[in-house]
């Protein structure tokens, strides 16, 4: 390696090192914040455990098994099963839709199939403060205000733009041969879907699925705009803590991290993926 | 059940929730924006006529919003573009612990944005955040981070560098690594290198999958609010405020529905009229992929 070219490459890895640094630091922050006792907190900054300040499970402790456990333990259940359940939902509804766009000619009025995938996805670019509005005088209307039943519901039409654009992308790269095969030997459509084109698509389905969960676990605003207390998801007990107690950062952070911890993982499994199959269409 | 209706079985339920969920509630907040509403013993719809609109244009606290929320869109996506694609220029080569960055910097951009929003409320706190004493450290004068309308209008682009500079990373590295190798070879032994071989060969095949990236970021961005919902609540005063921020306010704590979806509907003209001049001013340069 000549001088120049180690110089150069010198560069590159304190370019990258200082991105690091800028990534990490904030959620370095935030889990050294969940150690700390409130003189820790309270009496100026603090930056290394067992150096500049004695780190305590306290916080943890409290959340995990003791008077925490309470307050985080309905908001983290509603999260759990109306993520679970709008984004199965989105998944379900959004691959039927991908599908029929992806191998089946469709026409309603003057659109074409992808016009209609245009329209479909477009809906995305609603800003939610719009249909939110609504949504809370409709909501009321039905007594769905505040329940899990409504939030899984507004939660699957939220992804549902996400699924079917996902989806479709998938469909085109797996070839229509086999199931035209199975439709050939008889099968009916509903046959080949159940048995060919299903396992096939495991791996969109679940990355998929993934995605949306991501989205719809992380969503704040139609959450706050359609939950008080019963169907409260994580974020809105973030968001609510903070205006009560703000300066109880260990408490604060340690909740901040379960909400984060499980999303984390999610990106690590995805990201292979991320890189090589999905946003590689972006360009299409 | 011959093919057509076959076509629209598997598109019914999408169709459906979506007219449900998005379409008639766009309709109704549309509706609910020439109307008076009360919520006193049920609610009473009546035809108000264009108060609305007309308070809207004279509205010092809408325009102050819309000033925010563009602000925040331009410098914040800027800055997001420029990075990204640096860091993906950067990573896109053998790399020891390429994998590491790579992880690293995709990271941010799937966390909860009112986790984020916390994190760096306390990052920017002026007394007892680490910002002021590493400053400190080093001799210089504290930052009024929020305390200062422009600063603090600074600090939530800074968040939102942070979290998403990551999505326009993740899409120009993929970009990058579906680039054509035989192109790049053969400009290579024509002896085309760095600076040249980025201007004149990647970058115009990069630009369509860059433009599309900007586009959705763009659109994206104008919709913040969890952020600044959590830093500054719009303040001080109202120098952060967004506008979802502003028509939430309006509507859910003074609870005056129907100006709060005029708002919201103000946002929905800014972003429909970016999506069609995006869609236009764009679409000549989608075609030059090689």
């Amino acid at each position: 390696m000549t001088g120049r070219r180690r110089w150069v490459a010198a560069g590159i890895y304190a370019a990258l090192g200082l991105w690091s640094v800028f990534v990490v630091f904030p959620l370095y922050w935030m889990l050294i914040a969940s150690f700390k006792d409130p003189l820790a907190v309270s009496q100026g900054p603090t930056f290394i455990p067992w150096v500049d300040f004695q780190p305590t499970l306290a916080a943890w402790k409290a959340i995990l098994f003791g008077i925490e456990r309470e307050t985080i333990g309905k908001p983290l259940t509603n999260s759990i099963l109306i993520g679970l359940g709008s984004t199965s939902l989105a998944v379900v509804v959004g691959a039927l839709a991908a599908y029929g766009i992806a191998r089946l000619p469709v026409r309603v009025g003057p659109m074409k199939n992808q016009d209609i995938l245009f329209w479909i996805v477009s809906q995305r670019i609603m800003p939610p403060i719009i249909t939110g509005i609504a949504l809370f005088l409709m909501l009321r209307a039905f007594r769905l205000v505040d329940t899990r039943m409504g939030m899984t519901l507004v939660y699957t039409a939220f992804n549902l733009p996400l699924a079917a654009w996902l989806m479709h992308n998938f469909f085109q790269q797996v070839p229509a041969d086999i199931e035209e095969a199975a439709l050939v030997d008889g099968a009916t459509r509903a046959q080949a879907l159940w048995h060919v084109v299903v396992p096939v698509s495991v791996p969109g389905l679940i990355a998929t699925f993934l995605f949306c969960l991501v989205f719809a676990w992380n969503e704040f605003l139609l959450a706050l705009i359609l939950t008080f207390d019963r169907a409260r998801t994580m974020p809105i007990l973030i968001a609510a803590q903070h205006s009560q107690r703000w300066i109880e950062w260990w408490s604060l952070s340690a909740m901040s991290l379960i909400t984060i911890a499980p999303v984390v993982l999610i990106t690590l499994a995805l990201q292979r993926y991320l890189i090589l199959n999905v946003l590689a269409g972006a360009g299409r | 059940m011959n093919r057509r209706s076959g076509a629209l079985l598997f598109l019914s339920p999408a169709v459906a929730i979506l007219l449900l969920f998005t379409l008639f509630p766009f309709a109704f907040t549309l509706a609910l924006s020439f109307a008076r509403v009360s919520l006193v013993g049920g609610l009473s719809l009546r035809f108000g006529g264009l108060a609305n609109w007309s308070r809207l244009v004279h509205d010092d606290r809408f325009w102050n919003a819309l000033e925010n929320t563009v602000v925040i869109v331009v410098v914040g996506v800027a800055a997001e573009f420029v990075l990204g694609l640096s860091l993906a220029l950067l990573v896109n080569r053998p790399l020891r612990g390429g994998n590491v960055f790579r992880t690293l910097f995709i990271l941010p951009m799937a966390l909860a944005p009112i986790a984020i929003g916390y994190i760096w409320r306390m990052i920017y706190h002026e007394t007892i955040g680490p910002l002021n004493a590493l400053l400190a450290l080093v001799g210089l004068s504290p930052i009024p981070w929020l305390s200062d309308g422009d600063v603090a209008l600074a600090s939530i682009i800074l968040t939102d560098v942070w979290h998403w500079t990551p999505f326009m990373f993740i899409v120009l590295l993929a970009a990058l690594q579906s680039l054509p190798l035989e192109v790049l070879e053969a400009a290579q032994i024509d002896g085309t290198t760095g600076w040249q071989l980025f201007r004149y060969i990647v970058f115009p095949m990069l630009l369509p999958t860059a433009l599309t990236a900007i586009i959705l970021r763009v659109l994206e961005a104008f919709k913040i609010v969890d952020e600044i919902f959590i830093i500054t609540g719009g303040g001080p005063g109202v120098s952060t405020e967004s506008l979802t921020l502003h028509a939430y306010y309006v509507g859910f704590l003074s609870f005056d529905l129907a100006y709060g979806a005029t708002i919201a509907l103000g946002l929905f003209l800014l972003v429909l009229a970016v999506a069609l001049l995006a869609l236009r001013v764009v679409r000549p340069y989608m075609g030059v992929e090689t």
